[in-house]
């Protein structure tokens, strides 16, 4: 028998609101929002309040999928990211870098973030990056 | 003409299915005259009237909502209006704390034989809802907007 | 250390005391209250394996909804005991639970924590004194309806406007209701589609917030998380709380005040509640 409720920040957009997590039984039962947060001050929005429904979800990927002949098929990492680099390398090469473009995710953290636009930036040479907040 | 322009108040009565759908009934059958504004809808007791009916009758626009039952003690199934008198009592304080007037919504004891009873509690109670104007969900501005959209 | 510190500190080591007395007899399972995490506190449940936790436990200046927290594990755990850290307001939502079957009395020891007079001055409830208080002077009334009133008093079309425009600002995070100590269906009605449609903010005024506070009717117990839960200051607290007097004057029930006294709403009518007219 462990209930426990460990504080966190809410994983979707920029505003960071203190989130936190019940942990019934090593199972995450539920979220509350932090009350002496400055940011949140006692709310959340309701991705806030649902932001744990989905780490159980049946729907998760579990292996990387990568499109056949038009159907996404269950693949390994090696060759999932073998597929992305040999593609883009040909699309860059073919019609050129600023074919590519990327869209970050205010789901992720700043630093891998900050991977992508150098990803986009260093590697494949064009500007084309934006983030989901900007849609 | 006068009657054109007057407002006409569209009131919603749920009546129960034994006593006063039966005395409604009975109006009809005696050929009684009262207001065409009132709208039956059948249910088998008032108590089947959940408050979300009355709130969905306001939501939807109507401008007074009736609650007709039997006689308290001649419940075809023995207590059912005692449900539906807690239930409008709670309703109509919470509406007029919300500023829809309590007066637009009513509960009455209609019984099968008291077709002139029904007639009389139409017309008064039309001409009640008449006299406090149309509803003011209707002046929610978003909600003209999507109607307006559908139209 | 002024008075008011020295009153808290004293009120901690009472509670420590009492917690660890409790674990160690074997008289609880566990006992659900706030524990410092880092300096922040957050709800947590001692046990005797987390024995050594209770160091940290705090009465805290803010209020988590443990007694929905309890519904929780007592779910999983039926036949323990637990103790619970109960302000006033915990405690008339447990005596509302257990009315409703989601807790079981005999399965509940509650330990009261009175409001310092700081608390109960911001709160204002009509009543800031727990039983089982384990140390101090439970909080004197300050009961203040002037939040109704200044509303009741207003015009029909004032009062319209007013809730207008304030329910306007709905976002429908569902706040109020998670977080209502006293909402506990499994399954809500705010949640029901079509009645309730995806992606409409805010929701349909007034029939939402007017659903909300009828299903408030013989279960708010004023403890007020409603209104700290909403992220654009929607005086819910205010409209319960009206709910509340009507069911107090017409059906003469206060949700929490009685133990024994049988909620009117949920009753089959029975001809025992008569409308004062």
């Amino acid at each position: 028998m462990h209930y426990e409720c460990i504080p966190t920040t809410c994983t979707y957009c920029g505003c960071g609101c203190l989130v936190v997590l019940q942990v019934l039984d090593g199972h995450l039962v539920g979220v509350l929002p932090g009350k002496t947060n400055p940011v949140n001050e006692g709310s959340l929005c309701i991705k806030g309040w649902t932001s744990h429904e989905f780490v159980y979800s049946e729907k998760r990927l579990k292996n990387p999928l990568v499109k056949k002949n038009g159907v996404f098929v269950e693949t390994s990492w090696e060759d999932a990211l073998d597929t992305v680099a040999r593609n883009l390398k040909k699309i860059k090469e073919e019609s050129g870098a600023d074919s590519i473009a990327a869209l970050a995710s205010a789901k992720c953290t700043n630093e891998e973030n900050y991977l992508m636009q150098k990803l986009m930036r260093a590697t494949i040479g064009t500007n084309n990056i934006d983030h989901c907040a900007r849609l | 003409m006068e009657s054109s322009s007057r407002f006409e108040p569209k009131i919603i009565a749920f009546c129960c299915n034994w006593c006063s759908y039966a005395g409604a009934d009975l109006a009809g059958g005696m050929r009684l005259k009262y207001s065409a504004n009132i709208i039956p809808i059948r249910v088998m007791c008032s108590a089947r009237v959940s408050p979300h009916f009355i709130i969905r009758a306001f939501q939807e626009g109507a401008d007074g909502v009736l609650v007709a039952g039997c006689h308290i003690g001649d419940c075809h199934y023995l207590k059912g209006n005692y449900i539906a008198i807690k239930r409008v009592a709670i309703l109509r304080d919470l509406i007029d704390f919300l500023g829809i007037s309590k007066e637009r919504l009513r509960l009455e004891w209609i019984a099968g034989s008291e077709g002139d009873k029904y007639a009389r509690v139409a017309d008064e109670f039309t001409e009640k809802v008449r006299s406090l104007g149309p509803s003011p969900i209707k002046r929610i501005p978003f909600r003209e907007k999507a109607v307006a959209m559908v139209r | 250390m002024n008075r008011l510190a020295r009153e808290l500190v004293h009120r901690m080591e009472a509670l420590k005391n009492k917690v660890n007395e409790l674990l160690e007899s074997g008289g609880i399972a566990g006992f659900l209250g706030l524990r410092n995490f880092g300096t922040e506190p957050f709800p947590f449940l001692f046990t005797r394996d987390t024995a050594a936790e209770v160091d940290k436990i705090t009465t805290g200046a803010v209020r988590y909804p443990l007694s929905k927290i309890l519904i929780r594990i007592a779910a999983v755990y039926p036949d323990a005991i637990f103790g619970i850290m109960c302000r006033a307001c915990d405690e008339r939502a447990i005596i509302e639970l257990c009315k409703n079957s989601k807790l079981r009395s005999d399965k509940v020891i509650t330990i009261g924590i009175s409001c310092t007079d700081d608390l109960v001055q911001a709160c204002k409830c009509e009543n800031p004194q727990p039983s089982n208080l384990v140390s101090g002077e439970a909080g004197k009334k300050e009961f203040d309806r002037s939040d109704v009133q200044k509303i009741a008093s207003m015009t029909l079309e004032q009062r319209f406007d007013f809730w207008t425009e304030q329910l306007g600002k709905c976002i429908k995070c569902y706040g109020c209701r998670n977080i209502c100590p006293v909402c506990f269906c499994d399954v809500c009605t705010l949640e029901d589609q079509p009645l309730v449609k995806r992606g409409e903010i805010p929701p349909e005024l007034p029939s939402f917030h007017l659903t909300r506070a009828y299903h408030m009717a013989g279960r708010c117990v004023d403890c007020g998380l409603c209104e700290e839960a909403c992220p654009v200051d929607i005086p819910l607290r205010t409209l319960y709380r009206r709910v509340r007097e009507s069911v107090k004057e017409l059906l003469d029930y206060l949700p929490g005040e009685e133990r024994d006294k049988v909620p009117p709403i949920q009753v089959l009518g029975d001809g025992l509640f008569e409308i004062r007219d």
